[in-house]
């Protein structure tokens, strides 16, 4: 991770800034044409020349049309069973969000990609992308449209002293016990405040400096799950659900979790995982 | 992590190309916003001594010996309400005034200052500011020239850097130019856990909360009348908001309504109550909310729809329900699912 484009970044986050702080009604809703030239834009940036063929069915982004809380917006992707095992990644971008690349999943062997979920931040009525990539390169994208508004910059931390005691802390639950040929679903829960930097400080004139977690390693038996490559737009505490395969369902095993935040502190944490019951 | 660096310097690009546009309207809003201060302000200079004297005073009640309380209307902040939507007041001493809360705006506090000099010219030695919500607190400003000590939680000047600003331009974009001279005030003296005050044969208590309704919830008992001012640790008829924490706002709870008190004041809700039977409404709501997020944690319903099962039976029992259920079920499954 070099330090240039995270500097690059965190000005252009504060040139964008200065636009939030007008008032609502100095910014016209965008139309239709403006989002398709700025999802080109954002397309380019990312994948450059490379073609994206419409998923219709085959990916599916699952997200509340209107959000009621903008700073905790569920999303799930979703692959179709016939595409999913071909799926090495998935991108997560939040067009209109001040740092629009929400998430980059890197699935593992052991990874199941027919459903990956997380909570967001949403800044602005946006489209929402999700691109599936598959191991020979294919792109296979979709869209959905969301109304939610002020989630980045929007208060975070309701009880600052817990948030503080419980930094880093890893909360783990299996959906259910390990089943031959079914992957096992798997809710991850870190607590970390993934503060965005995107509030001033009133009484100093400063920003309260971003604070988010930047890679999330999963792995079962040493075995990569997912490896997430993120950003300010996941939500406080960060919450992920997925599935993973055990290569050998019948022998237990240990999941592990490795976190490293902008502060460059490392989190890590396991869990045993049960064998499957043999049939 | 090659690819998510090149991304961002990409991506950096795109949005250093964007702002130069953005730039381009902020100049243009900022000169037009000049032309239109240029204009108030000889307008002012003209209309100025009629202006000061056309300050509307808040209707305030005395809802005992020397409390006033101003009964804020159970809506969101509209121009035309200029944020004046939570219970507000001030206590009055043989020697001095003490505010609690300043109220929603610039224009709201300047209005409740206004109210205590048709009553009193004791100089307003004390500013209490009851929690970090801005319908309450972002007319300190108004206060300004009586210097007197702004009191608050000994968390709320860090919860205020959080979030003041957000606020603020909330609320500019609520109430346009009806937040002008609104600004977010610091506290000069914190409370960590009690606070006695002397208002001139007049004694108040402060008492620094537990996380409940916010993390920084500040109460003032009047040992004089035996007033209990709550402010939104109780909601009455309005739905409760969470933004601390609902396990422990409960448990606030018991230990609040174990004090014995005269009467309440609401943050919401009518200007006077009856204390404690006031609160069970509230208890009701909460432990409601507590007992259906649980179950909807427990078989796996996911937080964007739990909502529709948690707590249907206080539908229609509050104000505002819709505006903020959904949310409050968000807060309280974030914070049960770490059980």
């Amino acid at each position: 991770m070099g330090m240039t484009p995270g500097i690059l970044g965190r000005a252009a986050l504060c040139l964008c800034l200065i636009v939030w702080a007008l008032p609502g009604s100095a910014l016209a809703e965008r139309t239709e044409e403006q989002r398709a030239v700025r999802w080109a834009d954002l397309r380019h940036a990312i994948f450059g020349d490379r073609s994206l063929q419409d998923a219709g069915e085959l990916v599916v982004i699952d997200v509340p049309a209107r959000a009621e809380d903008a700073a905790i917006v569920p999303v799930a992707i979703r692959v179709a069973d016939t595409l999913a095992p071909e799926i090495r990644g998935l991108y997560l971008v939040i067009d209109d969000n001040p740092s629009p690349l929400a998430a980059h999943f890197l699935l593992g062997p052991a990874a199941d990609a027919r459903e990956l979920a997380t909570r967001v931040r949403i800044d602005d009525y946006t489209y929402l992308h999700a691109v599936a990539e598959t191991a020979d390169g294919r792109l296979y994208a979709t869209a959905r449209f969301v109304k939610a508004a002020g989630g980045c910059s929007a208060p975070a931390g309701k009880d600052q002293e817990l948030a503080q005691e419980r930094l880093g802390k890893m909360k783990l639950t299996l959906d259910q016990r390990v089943k031959p040929d079914a992957p096992v679903k798997t809710k991850l829960l870190i607590s970390h405040p993934n503060n965005s930097g995107l509030q001033m400080d009133q009484a100093t004139r400063n920003y309260i400096p971003a604070d988010f977690i930047q890679t999330l390693d999963v792995t079962y038996n040493g075995e990569a799950v997912f490896r997430l490559e993120s950003d300010i737009a996941i939500s406080e505490d960060p919450s992920f659900e997925f599935g993973f395969r055990p290569s050998d369902p019948a022998a237990s095993g240990v999941i592990k979790a490795e976190v490293l935040d902008s502060s460059q502190r490392h989190f890590s944490q396991s869990w045993p995982v049960p064998a499957a019951p043999q049939m | 992590m090659q690819t998510w660096s090149r991304i961002h310097r990409q991506l950096a690009a795109l949005n250093e190309g964007t702002s130069a546009i953005f730039r381009v309207c902020v100049r243009l809003f900022f000169s037009s916003i000049f032309r239109w201060r240029l204009g108030l302000a000889i307008a002012v200079v003209i209309a100025g001594p009629v202006a000061a004297a056309e300050i509307q005073a808040l209707s305030v009640t005395e809802i005992a010996p020397g409390i006033f309380v101003h009964n804020g209307v159970q809506e969101e902040a509209s121009p035309a309400n200029e944020d004046a939507i939570a219970n507000i007041g001030f206590i009055v001493g043989d020697e001095t005034v003490a505010v609690v809360d300043p109220g929603g705006s610039f224009a709201e506090g300047h209005a409740l200052r206004a109210a205590i000099r048709l009553h009193t010219e004791k100089p307003i030695r004390y500013v209490i500011l009851t929690h970090v919500h801005p319908d309450h607190i972002f007319g300190a400003a108004a206060f300004r020239g009586d210097y007197p000590d702004f009191i608050g939680h000994v968390k709320l000047a860090g919860a205020l850097a959080q979030r003041g600003d957000y606020y603020l331009r909330r609320l500019q974009g609520a109430l346009d130019e009806g937040a002008d001279g609104t600004e977010v005030v610091p506290p000069t003296v914190p409370v960590a856990d009690r606070l006695a005050l002397d208002l001139g044969n007049r004694h108040l208590v402060l008492r620094a909360h537990r996380p409940a309704h916010t993390d920084n919830d500040l109460t003032v008992f009047d040992e004089k009348t035996r007033t209990f001012w709550l402010s939104d640790l109780l909601f009455v008829d309005r739905i409760p908001v969470i933004d601390g924490s609902l396990v422990g706002w409960l448990k606030q709870l018991e230990e609040l309504t174990a004090i014995s008190a005269d009467r309440a004041v609401p943050g919401h809700g009518p200007v006077s109550v009856p204390w404690p039977a006031a609160a069970e409404p509230e208890w009701r709501y909460l432990a409601a909310v507590a007992r259906d997020t649980r179950a909807a944690i427990k078989a796996g319903i996911s937080i964007a729809s739990a909502y529709r099962q948690v707590a249907n039976s206080e539908r229609g029992q509050w104000l505002l329900f819709d505006d903020y259920h959904p949310r409050n079920v968000t807060a309280s499954y974030k914070e049960l699912e770490w059980e």
